[in-house]
């Protein structure tokens, strides 16, 4: 699944660890989704899009 | 909001060690083991002892054991999804790994093979090592997936 967390954390010039911090998870599952190792589940997805004020659609996309 | 478990919060040398959190997590086995060794001892040293006080001493262990086991869930309860599911890979690896080498060994032993100090399969305490060995295994394996 791709996405646009880097893009949207480096708007807000947070680093990972402030993302995760914000997030209540580890850096390293930032580092897992943005680097489109890991999907997060739909609790953590719905967060994600809460936080950036963004639909979660607009955010991750389905890939190919 | 608190920080999510993470392994490394609970090895030493990590770099992210936590003693209150490996207190936390590890105290009832400390606990555990200690009564474990010592009621050992003890039984060793009184053979005259009744069964039914050997069998009461032999199991009080398992009460701070279970102690620990109830630690351990809410540690990994503490966890964030991706550490939980490293866990859960590393738990089935080492699982797995412990079955398949003792089902080796045990099929070795029933066909004559000799397999010098495995010729009466794994130890008790051998079977804890290869299991703790395969999860430290299962871990950085899985580590290195989601790196």
């Amino acid at each position: 699944m791709k996405n646009q967390l880097r893009e949207l954390r480096a708007l807000k010039q947070w680093s990972q660890g402030d993302l995760a911090d914000k997030l209540c998870v580890s850096r390293q599952t930032i580092n897992a989704i943005e680097t489109e190792k890991y999907d997060p589940s739909l609790p953590l997805a719905f967060k994600i899009a809460r936080l950036f004020k963004q639909s979660i659609e607009e955010i991750f996309k389905a890939g190919d | 909001m608190d920080k999510p478990n993470t392994i490394e919060s609970v090895q030493p040398l990590s770099g992210h060690y936590s003693l209150k959190k490996d207190l936390r997590l590890n105290a009832w086995f400390m606990v555990a083991a200690a009564t474990c060794l010592v009621f050992d001892l003890l039984i060793k040293r009184h053979p005259e002892w009744s069964p039914l006080r050997r069998a009461l001493l032999t199991l009080t262990p398992l009460i701070p054991g279970m102690l620990y086991v109830r630690d351990c869930l809410h540690f990994i309860r503490g966890m964030d999804e991706l550490q939980r599911r490293i866990q859960m890979e590393a738990w089935l690896f080492a699982a797995m790994g412990t079955l398949i080498l003792g089902t080796i060994v045990n099929t070795l032993n029933a066909n004559g093979v000799p397999l010098g100090r495995l010729d009466h399969g794994f130890s008790l305490v051998g079977t804890f090592a290869l299991t703790f060995v395969l999860w430290l295994v299962g871990t950085a394996i899985a580590n290195g997936r989601y790196k």
